[in-house]
């Protein structure tokens, strides 16, 4: 009963996971700019190399941000799209709740400890969002997501005192100095795992984007 | 979140001229087509050369208070709109996904962010589906449409695509392994160019309709406005090319005199003799180019075909010169799913091979590239 994850909030990331979490089969390519160019070709060799056929596929999961907008899109539609083709149903996590996820695996933190997960916003920015290790699902959201400058984050004690993983913090060293070992980007099998989690708790898991940055409306309009 | 929708099943246009209508291809290979260049998701089923179904969802009214085309609110709204619009297309055609043999989709020019939805959205049905994928020329597409609704092209056509964001000449030998192209807008689009006038009279965006409007009420010869890139020298270098930022210009210059003179702006006669400059110039110069390639049919496409002076002044000329002019209907006009579809099948039907699922978008896809 496998899965397709797809996130790009990030790298390109896809991976085939079985029902019971485990990966079949990932890629991911850190091509911030390419993830149009990238992500079909990708799902496509997945695919090839894990044995799996398309029909065999039981539900596709998307992360949905928070991330820079086009490349989101990109997973989103892809996703939904293919979800579609396929006949099978899709779903959304958010990609730092996986990136969360991924960090209490790979740091084996205990019950208890917190955890900021951040994301290159560019713009001199970082999303963030803030989170307990738990005894289940694993992770519990405090705070987040948002968008802000890693200086912010500093001074209203949203750092403090938790383990900072992730993409965005690594561009903010002396402000958000990261836990050694941390991922710096979601797992897309983190992603299947999650959903799976919350599909059994009886959760809805839609796939809104989460943009947190409203559309830039000054400069020129285009034309038709 | 306002959303206009239309749709239409195997629907064949009012003729402006009788034109011999070539037979269904006996090809009946199924395309779906999806076009997301800029601010209207299309989706639409062709069959051979016949349309089954043509969907859209529109985020236009989301970009009207301003002023123009906002990319990433079109963006967004195509991720919104996409799997909702292919549900509704293949619900109105009774079309069963499986059925599908290919996709096609807008690979250039547009927008970057609304192409790219809509070029992901088509990697996943063909990699969903196993079928291949055709990466298209939009504003190529503006031209192929019309074989869906007046009927296969003759050996030879000359299409004019005219847009608020083109305003292209071509000859087309072949729609897809055979066009020329003769001449392009050196600055704005007409479409453009109408709406900056309409900026300048105060009219609301988009400006086009309504200065139509007003000029039908407006004498054409009221004001002589500039004709660009139609002086002697000018037609040496560019002879069918266009260029419309001067006489956007000239009407600027011309409303202020009036408006410092304290005098009121007749601005019927201004609309009327600004969009009789437009239409003059791309008519000339079009015909000029049937005239000189020896073409006998004249395609017109594009947004801007809707207006009614180059409508009749294209008709006119054309009757003068003995070319059968042929003008899809609007809603074909405009930007749709019907004429993606449309150029892919006829890749199909040609053998050509299709894009690999690496296809890129081109925000400025030439016209050398039919598909890609
Ligand atoms: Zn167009």
């Amino acid at each position: 009963m496998p899965y397709l994850a797809i996130d790009t909030s990030s790298a390109v990331a896809v991976a085939i996971v079985a029902d019971d979490g485990a990966t079949l089969c990932a890629a991911s390519a850190l091509e911030p700019r390419r993830h149009a160019e990238l992500l079909a070709i990708m799902i496509s060799d997945v695919l090839r190399d894990s044995g799996v056929a398309r029909d065999e596929l039981v539900g596709v999961v998307a992360g949905t941000g928070p991330a820079p907008f086009t490349g989101l899109r990109v997973g989103l539609v892809t996703a939904q799209t293919l979800g579609f083709a396929l006949g099978v149903p899709v779903h959304g996590v958010s990609s730092l709740d996986a990136l969360a996820a991924g960090a209490v695996r790979a740091l084996a933190l205990p019950t208890g400890v917190e955890v900021l997960a951040t994301g290159d916003a560019r713009r001199r920015e970082v999303y963030w969002a803030r989170y307990r290790v738990s005894e289940t699902p694993g992770i519990e959201l405090l705070a987040g997501p948002g968008v802000a400058r890693a200086a912010a984050l500093v001074a209203n004690g949203m750092a403090a005192g938790a383990v900072v993983v992730g993409r965005g913090a690594a561009g903010y060293p002396a402000e958000l100095p990261s836990a050694e070992g941390a991922p710096l980007d979601p797992d897309p099998a983190d992603l299947v795992r999650l959903a799976l989690s919350r599909l059994a708790a009886g959760e809805v898991l839609p796939t809104e984007p989460l943009y947190l940055r409203r559309p830039d409306v000054h400069g020129t309009p285009a034309q038709p | 979140m306002v959303r206009s929708a239309r749709s239409g099943e195997g629907y064949r246009g009012p003729l402006l001229q009788t034109v011999d209508s070539s037979p269904v291809s006996a090809d009946g290979s199924l395309v779906l087509g999806i076009e997301t260049s800029c601010d209207e998701t299309g989706v639409a089923l062709v069959r051979g050369t016949e349309l089954l179904v043509d969907a859209i969802a529109s985020s236009v009214d989301e970009h009207a208070r301003f002023g123009g085309i906002i990319p990433e609110i079109a963006s967004r709204a195509h991720l919104e709109a996409m799997v909702p619009t292919l549900r509704r297309a293949l619900a109105q055609a009774d079309v069963d996904l499986a059925e599908v043999d290919a996709i096609a989709v807008t690979a250039g020019p547009g927008l970057v962010g609304s192409l790219t939805v809509g070029a992901a959205a088509a990697k996943a049905l063909s990699v969903g589906l196993d079928i291949p994928l055709y990466g298209v020329n939009h504003v190529i597409g503006h031209a192929a449409v019309d074989e869906l609704v007046h009927g296969e092209f003759p050996a030879r056509v000359m299409a004019l695509v005219v847009s608020g964001g083109h305003s292209s000449l071509l000859l087309v030998d072949d729609i897809v392994t055979g066009i020329t192209e003769l001449g392009q807008t050196l600055d704005d689009a007409a479409g453009e160019a109408f709406d900056k006038v309409g900026r300048l009279l105060g009219l609301p965006y988009p400006g086009g309709p309504h200065i139509d409007r007003l000029a039908r009420g407006g004498n054409p010869e009221a004001i002589r406005f500039p004709r660009g890139l139609s002086r002697r020298e000018d037609l040496e270098r560019h002879r069918y090319d266009f260029s419309f930022s001067g006489l956007k210009t000239a009407v600027a210059r011309w409303v202020e005199a009036r408006q410092d003179a304290g005098e009121e702006i007749p601005l019927a006669d201004v609309a009327a003799s600004f969009a009789a400059s437009v239409a003059d110039v791309l008519t000339a110069k079009t015909i000029a180019a049937c005239q000189r390639h020896e073409v006998d049919t004249l395609v017109i496409g594009g947004g801007f075909s809707a207006n009614s002076q180059l409508r009749e002044l294209a008709a006119e000329r054309c009757a003068e010169a003995g070319i059968t002019l042929r003008i899809p209907p609007i809603r074909f006009c405009t930007d749709n799913g019907a004429m993606i579809a449309a150029l892919g099948a006829a890749a199909l039907r040609r053998g050509v091979a299709p894009s690999d699922l690496g296809l890129p978008v081109d925000s400025s896809m030439p016209l050398t590239l039919v598909t890609r």
